[in-house]
């Protein structure tokens, strides 16, 4: 139960009656286990988030933040260690539909209208029709895509698309957001305009997002913590605050602080490449 | 509101012209170069016979031509329906069963590669001389490999995040195979239609020349050619390409009704921005 090395003081602070959004204990995931070609994917990994946080995952490839993402998400199973979900084990929470979640592809099904894909998890939940569509319009409302109902997903462009995915994913109201890189194939300008977007949904809704991604500035811009792992075995190496307040804007990207925890970010990561080889050559 | 309805209807149309007329041009031109090549050198009857004349005769043999037709293109439905359905079916079962999948799959491959219609000469053996089963049954069994090929892709290969996001849904396999696996394997199913819907036509009466009744297309023509009736054997031929035409497009109409939107189109779409 004890809180992880660097957590920000409001991982800890609002444990009150709440359960964690996420609580993660000595969890290893080994692939190929006990064979000739095993991989070491994560180990030693503790981590606590409160709810209403904004975690991201950010290091090189093959540092394991995808594969921790679906351990929380329950599309893999630990090999060692413990995950807390909304206070339940993830195996029970994916059961309950405890998150939503959003990949690098939008993941829309073709055949379906845009309406019908937001409709998809309150149809397995087994929400009833007008129920369900009444919802759906309001994510897509949400997502300001109101006019888009009726569209078929390739109708719309890669933005858009990605747009309609989140609003999928958060359609039942789960209290947990997990996100695969969901804005890797935009440009940076609909980038940009998406992660804005994204943190007023989030501060709308109340909800607690983890968040894979391989950009600095999207994860300081974004993230109360941004988490830095290492790739072989993967591991977190560092967590670091980002304090930035909760009213971020386009004023932000340029803030003096906003740069500062780039930095801060940056050197974390830079020092994983330095582990890596001989160590401590290169630091001026 | 109703200037732009105008304005799309006369595109619409202009782009059918642009769709139709060069193959109707194309057509003409053929046809026109055929008969004035077989009049110009005065070619005789029995080497290539003019366009007008096979016309005259399919018109005047409509009756027994269309009689033909619906002997072969009974055969050929009968074998497309029998053979879609078990190929649908066994696809479903290969896809439940891994092992089976592994066995069924090459052999299935390996056999499309092959000329298999020769088998109705065993299946004349096996009926009596007189009945259409070989011949069914021949279709049947082209038909059945090209749409279980086919169809087992479209189950099998779905796109991984759907199946990703089906999992965090806590979705059963049979909620999977509902909503992502047969919706994916639709375009693949009609795909393979296009492809068996001319073949069963083909297979059907390439059929007849390895025995049995001579009632269908394939006889009328072998046997018109042999008796020097060239016209008429042309004429049969003319009827043989109706049928395939019919069948294709009985296979094009049913996935526009079924996937309105271009159930092809999509698919392709889909693949490319994953």
């Amino acid at each position: 139960m004890s809180t992880t090395s660097g957590a920000g003081s409001n991982a800890t602070a609002s444990a009150g009656t709440a359960p964690n959004a996420v609580e993660i204990a000595g969890l290893r995931k080994v692939f190929n286990a006990n064979k000739a070609n095993a991989v070491e994917a994560l180990v030693d990994v503790d981590l606590t988030i409160a709810p209403g946080e904004f975690v991201s995952l950010i290091g090189p490839s093959g540092c394991g933040k995808s594969t921790l993402l679906r351990l929380i998400a329950n599309l893999l199973d630990p090999t060692s260690g413990t995950v807390l979900v909304n206070g339940k084990p993830a195996a029970q929470a994916r059961q309950d539909q405890d998150y939503g979640m959003a990949f690098q592809q939008s993941g829309l099904f073709e055949w379906r209208s845009v309406v019908r894909n937001i409709e998809l998890p309150l149809e397995l939940k087994g929400w009833g029709k007008a129920e369900r569509r009444a919802r759906a319009h309001e994510m897509l409302e949400l997502v300001k895509l109101g006019d888009f109902a009726g569209h078929m997903p390739w109708q719309l462009s890669g933005g858009m698309q990605q747009r309609v995915a989140i609003a999928r994913a958060l359609a039942a109201h789960p209290p947990l957001l997990l996100m695969d890189e969901p804005f890797g194939a935009l440009d940076e300008m609909t980038r940009e305009h998406m992660q804005a977007e994204l943190l007023q949904i989030c501060a709308r809704t109340s909800t607690t997002v983890v968040f894979v991604t391989h950009s600095i500035p999207e994860a300081v811009y974004l993230s109360n913590r941004v988490v830095v792992m290492s790739p072989r075995p993967g591991r977190i190496t560092e967590i670091i605050d980002v304090d930035l307040g909760s009213d971020r804007d386009e004023d932000t990207r340029e803030a003096t602080e906003f740069y500062g925890r780039i930095t801060a970010v940056r050197e974390a990561l830079r020092g994983i490449e330095m582990g890596a080889g001989p160590r401590g050559i290169e630091d001026r | 509101m109703s200037d732009r309805g105008s304005g799309t209807s006369a595109l619409r149309t202009a782009q059918l012209a642009q769709v139709v007329l060069p193959p109707v041009v194309f057509g003409v031109l053929f046809f026109g170069a055929w008969e004035l090549l077989v009049a110009a050198f005065d070619i005789k009857p029995y080497f290539l016979v003019p366009p007008s004349d096979i016309l005259g005769r399919f018109l005047d043999n409509f009756d027994l031509i269309w009689a033909a037709m619906r002997v072969s293109g009974a055969n050929a439905l009968i074998g497309l329906l029998v053979g879609a359905i078990l190929g649908v079916a066994m696809s479903f079962v290969l896809l439940r069963f891994r092992v089976l999948d592994e066995i069924v799959t090459p052999l299935s491959i390996a056999l499309n590669a092959v000329p298999i219609f020769v088998l109705v000469a065993v299946f004349n053996n096996m009926f009596a001389i007189t009945s259409e089963v070989p011949r069914r049954l021949m279709v049947t069994l082209v038909v059945y490999f090209v749409v279980l090929v086919n169809v087992a892709r479209g189950l099998r290969q779905v796109d991984a995040t759907h199946v990703e996001l089906m999992k965090s849904y806590a979705a059963s396999d049979w909620t999977v195979l509902r909503l992502v696996r047969v919706p994916n394997a639709i375009p693949y199913f009609f795909t393979a239609l296009k492809i068996a819907a001319p073949l069963a036509v083909i297979t059907a009466f390439v059929s007849e020349y390895f025995g049995g009744s001579q009632n269908g297309l394939g006889n009328k023509i072998t046997s018109n050619l042999a008796t020097s009736k060239k016209a008429e054997g042309w004429a049969y031929v003319g009827g043989a390409c109706l049928l395939g035409l019919a069948f294709y497009l009985f296979a094009v109409v049913l996935e526009m009704v079924v996937t309105p939107r271009g159930a092809g189109d999509r698919a392709e779409r889909g693949r490319s921005g994953a």
